[in-house]
């Protein structure tokens, strides 16, 4: 007995510093693609992608904002009424951890109160092979231990392999609580779900004012 | 965070003529001059008369005669004849560069009376005729005479500066102008990578040919003379060899070029191996700027715009390197030298989008909050909607402003937006972007997340060749695209967003703006303080502010900027929150508790670089008022332990007497009273209670008595400091005995109380002297850190509004400043450049490089003539926008007749096909 379960829309937002990898992170994630030389994100990218875990299926509205310092001052307008955010650093640069820790802090001050956030350490492939860790510079346990002072999910991954990269969305994906979608919204949303047997296509109506575009 | 901290370097550095002004500075009417003409900074009006003005030019005598006389008013700068029209300045207006004026003459005086005929550089002479009275004209003669003399030690320079030119390349080579140039001169990328789009499509040979008209009759580069033709032919899209000249020409960004040849490469060559942030965020992004253009696929590409983009950042070391300035910059780089890239982008940070890549990119931020508020007056529905919807409009139109629509549009659309956008300014970077979700509106108000109205727009600019008509019955409708439609709309309908209003709109946000940005810049810094146990979150934001509010006022007057705090600024910071402080002007001799303070700030400031961070003085206040007795006791210990022996010596324990006697004065002097005193007044007060219990009335306690009782105690208490100090100190030979340190020990005892003897206290000792003592033990457990009002409010003449403002009004007026002054250093550099190159006309190159025949053979206008049918170009719908409202209509006809009535140059075949074309635009246009 599955009924076709609406997707839940879900704002994530990528916070951190430059070049840590966020728009190769949600490029993988969206089209399993990587590429060396992106263009750098002027103000910030939206990308969508669909992810199903177990039952549910996702809707993630992606905001990956520009990583220059001075960008961070038009972060809020991103990560405003943000439901997840993926907080990223290279664990090869050491100061992209102390702004990874920055953006935890920001996020915890100024973002929704039950926003979920993961702490992602990209560029694991460089450190894959690498024996004595000589590349690394931010240890696995300090991003544990960040994680669990703050209360974050915890992932390490690399873009570039596409390691754990699914992971982190999945592990967002269930995290987030179904009633926290777009509370209004995610009730009718449930109603039409129940109402609507014959539409076997979730996003497909386009009838009810609070059906989830896509 | 030492970019915040530049950014209020800027903001201190100008904050004092503008701590009053609730309005924008005020702009003197040289500056307000400057900025409607694009002329330099530093220019100033030295005479300027009615005039009324003929405009002959020798390649075709005709060209003016049917035009009426323009009016208006004249102007000498020290380097320009500036002419506006006096009733619509696009009938006519110029803009001549004294260095380009090769005659004046005064005609001999009629009846109209008093006249000076100009000649130019490019053939074309200008008759002025002054109006008012005689003398009034005679000094503007003078005036003019004089300036002109002191150009003429620049000539050179304007002889270099031509061969830079592809309009004068482009008349030597049709043998239009006399200019020997050989070979074309440096350009964009695209004259080797080839120009984006189809030269056929955009009819790009047919506007070459017909601003070859232009240039022979109405002038170019230095000399032009802009009449409604020249707006019509910038509008209608520029050609791709022209572009780069005439976007410097529209925006000024040429004159800044004109006046420093050097500078680029001065730039580059003295900062070669330098390195810096900017210069590893510019190295990031130089693989990452229109990748997908052929030029940046190549080394050639990649290393001008690493060029341009670190010279730059050399010259503006406070705005560095912002991303999408990379963008920005490889665009200009396909159509511009290195060299007109560079000004041109100096051009754009300082003037027509300021702020827009600072460190806070404050006017990115606060144009998103003026286009919002452009959308809800002039497009209520959609405002409406999005309000509803909880879209947030900027995340969509950051983007289109941030890059000027350079990664929005494909290339080719978003050029001829940006032709437009040099010639008009900021403004239609908001006409653009209403007229944008206006033509979309329909669809825009179906949406209700921000998702699904990013992905309408996308998938409109991705059609924008296509037809905005595709089902209309009428075929001129159908040929009509999206792009016209798009540029209609923005130039015709949104005409009525001016740069009145845009400045308007700037001001009301610009609080509220400043307010966001100082808000994060604190959470910030506040964040990246060290953590402290005695000082709470919301006491930190109050020394935050103060801190700055002393930092700032104080340095005002010193005219200098920074966001660490000296002496002076600490002791008024301390001097608002200690009850200690002794205000009085000490003159001469005597211990002070300057005396204290200065050894807080010395022991603060770790670095010992006469100036403490804000982190410095977070970190002592939060020892000052270290809750734990003997820390405290310790921490003062510290204060006098300046080589960090864990000693005090002789000196020392003099010094921390007096210092204590000093700021325990409040006390000793009865004027505040501490715990014990006020025990002891309660006391009394229950006593007197328990002896009278039925008394109603107010208990009277004789308060000069506890002032006394209290008086004596601290003067006991300092006097029995310094002997128990002495008394107990040991003799330094004696260092081994410390720990075991017994109290009656004679020998020691005696040694400390001769004065020749050197003599320490340590730690311990100083503990147990401070503790035999109750009023100066309870000095240090609570009375000294009760009488530090860390989380006192900040005094409301603080207003950090205004500083806000201030710092605000600060950054811009700062840009200003700094034109000027390099404005200046041009004219000495250039004077030096004047004696080096004596003949440098003899430096052709003879390099030139033969492109592909065809395109080459765009520029021989004695051989092609124009395509017929792309002669409705100025009939076209984008054409037809701006039409000047004195001649409405009548425009594109009777330039283009204007342009080919008699022309000496072209053979009498052609003069017939012209003939014939004028016909069939007439007809086109009746129809």
């Amino acid at each position: 007995m599955s009924f076709p379960n609406p997707a839940t829309s879900v704002k994530l937002v990528l916070l951190g510093e430059a070049a840590v990898g966020k728009s190769s992170l949600v490029l993988r994630f969206v089209s399993n693609d990587f590429q060396e030389n992106k263009e750098p994100t002027i103000g910030a990218a939206f990308l969508t992608q669909k992810c199903t875990i177990g039952e549910r299926t996702i809707k993630y509205e992606i905001w990956d904002t520009a990583g220059q310092e001075r960008f961070a001052l038009l972060a809020p307008m991103y990560y405003r009424n943000a439901q997840a955010a993926l907080v990223v650093y290279d664990i090869t640069k050491p100061a992209s951890f102390i702004k990874a820790r920055h953006w935890v802090k920001e996020l915890h001050e100024q973002a929704s109160k039950d926003i979920t956030i993961a702490l992602v350490g990209n560029k694991f492939d460089l450190v894959e092979d690498d024996e004595e860790d000589s590349l690394r510079k931010v240890s696995v346990e300090e991003g544990q231990n960040l994680a669990e002072e703050e209360g974050l999910l915890f992932f390490e991954t690399s873009a570039k392999t596409s390691y754990n990269v699914n992971e982190v969305f999945i592990g967002i994906g269930s995290k987030i609580p179904d009633s926290s979608a777009n509370q209004p919204e995610a009730i009718r949303e449930n109603n039409q779900g129940r109402i609507d047997l014959t539409s076997n296509n979730a996003s497909g109506g386009s009838s009810g004012s609070g059906d989830c575009a896509c | 965070m030492s970019f915040f901290e530049s950014l209020r370097d800027k903001a201190v550095a100008t904050i004092t003529q503008v701590l009053d002004k609730k309005e924008e500075v005020k702009l003197t009417k040289d500056e307000l001059f400057c900025k409607e003409y694009n002329l330099p900074d530093g220019e100033t009006i030295l005479s300027e008369s009615a005039a009324e003005v003929g405009v002959k030019s020798s390649h075709n005598k005709d060209a003016y005669k049917n035009i009426p006389f323009p009016q208006g008013r004249v102007y000498a700068t020290q380097h320009f004849l500036v002419f506006r029209d006096l009733f619509d300045h696009r009938n006519c207006c110029f803009t001549i560069h004294l260095l380009s004026v090769k005659k004046v003459e005064r005609l001999p005086s009629r009846d109209y009376g008093f006249a000076l005929t100009i000649t130019t550089h490019s053939q074309i002479s200008v008759t002025l005729y002054l109006i008012g009275l005689r003398s009034d004209s005679e000094k503007f003669a003078q005036t003019l005479k004089v300036i002109l003399k002191k150009n003429l030690s620049n000539i050179n320079k304007f002889q270099i500066f031509l061969k830079t030119c592809y309009s004068e390349y482009l008349l030597a080579k049709n043998q239009i102008s006399n200019e020997k140039i050989d070979s074309p001169p440096n350009g964009g990328l695209g004259l080797e990578f080839k120009f984006p789009g189809n030269a056929k499509d955009s009819k790009d040979k047919s506007k070459m040919k017909l601003w070859f008209d232009l240039f022979r009759v109405d002038g170019r580069n230095l000399s032009l003379i802009k009449t409604p033709m020249f707006y019509k032919l910038v509008r209608v899209g520029l050609p791709n060899r022209l572009r780069g000249e005439i976007w410097e020409l529209c925006c000024g960004s040429m004159y800044l070029r004109l006046a420093d040849q050097t500078e680029y490469e001065k730039l580059l060559s003295q900062n070669m191996h330098k390195k810096s942030i900017a210069i590893e965020e510019i190295e990031k992004d130089l693989n990452r700027s229109l990748p997908e253009y052929s030029g940046y696929q190549s080394p050639i590409g990649i290393e001008r715009l690493r060029r341009v983009l670190t010279a730059f950042s050399w010259k503006n070391p406070e705005i560095g390197y912002c991303q999408a300035m990379n963008i920005v910059v490889a665009a200009l780089l396909i159509y511009m030298s290195e060299e007109q890239a560079f000004w041109t982008l100096n051009l754009l940070c300082d003037k027509i989008v300021p702020g827009y890549y600072s460190k806070t990119m404050y006017g990115t931020l606060l144009d998103q909050r003026v286009f919002e508020s452009l959308v809800q007056s002039t497009l209520p529905m959609i405002w409406e909607h999005v309000e509803k919807n909880d879209i947030q409009l900027s995340v969509v139109s950051l983007p289109w402003f941030l890059s000027l629509y350079l990664t929005s549009m494909p290339l080719v659309f978003a050029f001829r937006i940006i032709d437009i956008f040099f010639l008009q300014g900021a403004k239609t970077l908001f006409q653009v972007g209403l007229a944008i979700l206006k033509v979309n509106g329909e669809e825009l108000l179906k949406t209700n997340d921000d998702g699904t109205f990013i992905s309408i727009i996308k998938e409109y600019f991705n059609t924008l060749d296509q037809s905005a008509h595709p089902n209309s019955p009428n075929p001129k409708f159908r040929n009509i695209t999206k792009f016209q439609e798009l540029l209609v709309t923005a130039f015709k309908e949104f005409s009525i967003i001016n740069d009145e209003m845009i400045n308007k709109h700037r001001l009301k946000y610009r609080d509220s703006i400043f307010q966001n940005i100082s808000s994060f810049v604190k959470r910030t810094e506040i964040r990246n303080l060290p953590k402290l146990a005695n000082i709470d979150q919301a006491t930190l934001s109050i020394i935050y502010d103060r801190f700055y509010a002393f930092v700032e006022s104080y340095n005002v007057t010193l005219g200098s900027g920074s966001s660490l705090m000296d002496f002076k600024a600490f002791k008024r910071f301390m001097n608002d929150i200690c009850d200690w402080i002794d205000n009085r002007d000490h003159q001469g001799a005597g211990v002070t508790t300057d005396d204290f303070l200065r050894r807080l700030f010395d022991n603060w400031d770790v670095e010992g670089a006469g100036f403490i961070s804000l982190s410095d003085l977070v970190i002592g206040l939060n020892k000052l008022v270290e809750k734990d007795l003997m820390t405290s006791i310790s921490n003062f210990f510290e204060l006098y332990d300046v080589r960090k022996l864990g000693r005090i010596d002789r000196e020392g324990i003099l010094q921390v007497s007096e210092d204590l006697l000093c700021i325990t004065s409040p006390w000793k002097d009865g004027i505040l009273f501490d715990r014990i005193t006020d025990g002891l007044i309660s006391q009394t007060a229950l006593n007197e209670q328990k002896k009278n219990p039925d008394f109603e009335g107010e208990i009277i306690i004789d308060r000069l008595k506890f002032e006394h009782q209290q008086i004596e105690r601290y003067l006991s208490g300092a006097s029995t400091f310094i002997q128990r100090a002495f008394e107990y100190a040991q003799p330094v030979e004696e260092e081994i005995l410390i720990q075991d340190l017994v109290m009656d020990n004679k020998i020691s005892h005696n040694a400390a109380l001769n004065p020749n003897t050197p003599v320490f206290v340590n730690l311990p000792t100083f503990r147990m002297v401070v503790l035999a003592d109750e009023t100066y033990e309870l000095f240090f457990s609570k009375t000294f850190r009760k009488s530090i009002h860390l989380d006192k409010p900040l005094d409301s003449k603080f207003d950090s509004i205004r500083n806000l403002r201030s710092m605000f009004d600060g950054l811009l007026a700062d840009g200003r400043k700094v034109a000027r002054v390099v404005r200046d250093r041009v004219d000495v550099a250039a004077n030096n450049v004047l004696h080096n190159n004596e003949d440098n006309s003899s430096m052709k190159s003879s390099k030139s490089k033969v492109h592909e025949e065809e395109e080459e053979r765009d520029d021989d206008f004695g051989v092609i003539s124009i395509n017929e049918a792309d002669k409705d170009l100025l009939l076209g719908a984008e054409a037809q926008v701006l039409t000047d409202p004195v001649h409405p209509g009548s425009g594109a006809n009777r330039d283009l007749k204007r342009l080919h009535q008699e022309n000496g140059n072209v053979p009498d075949s052609e003069r017939k096909d012209e003939k014939g074309e004028i016909k069939n635009l007439i007809e086109f246009d009746n129809s």
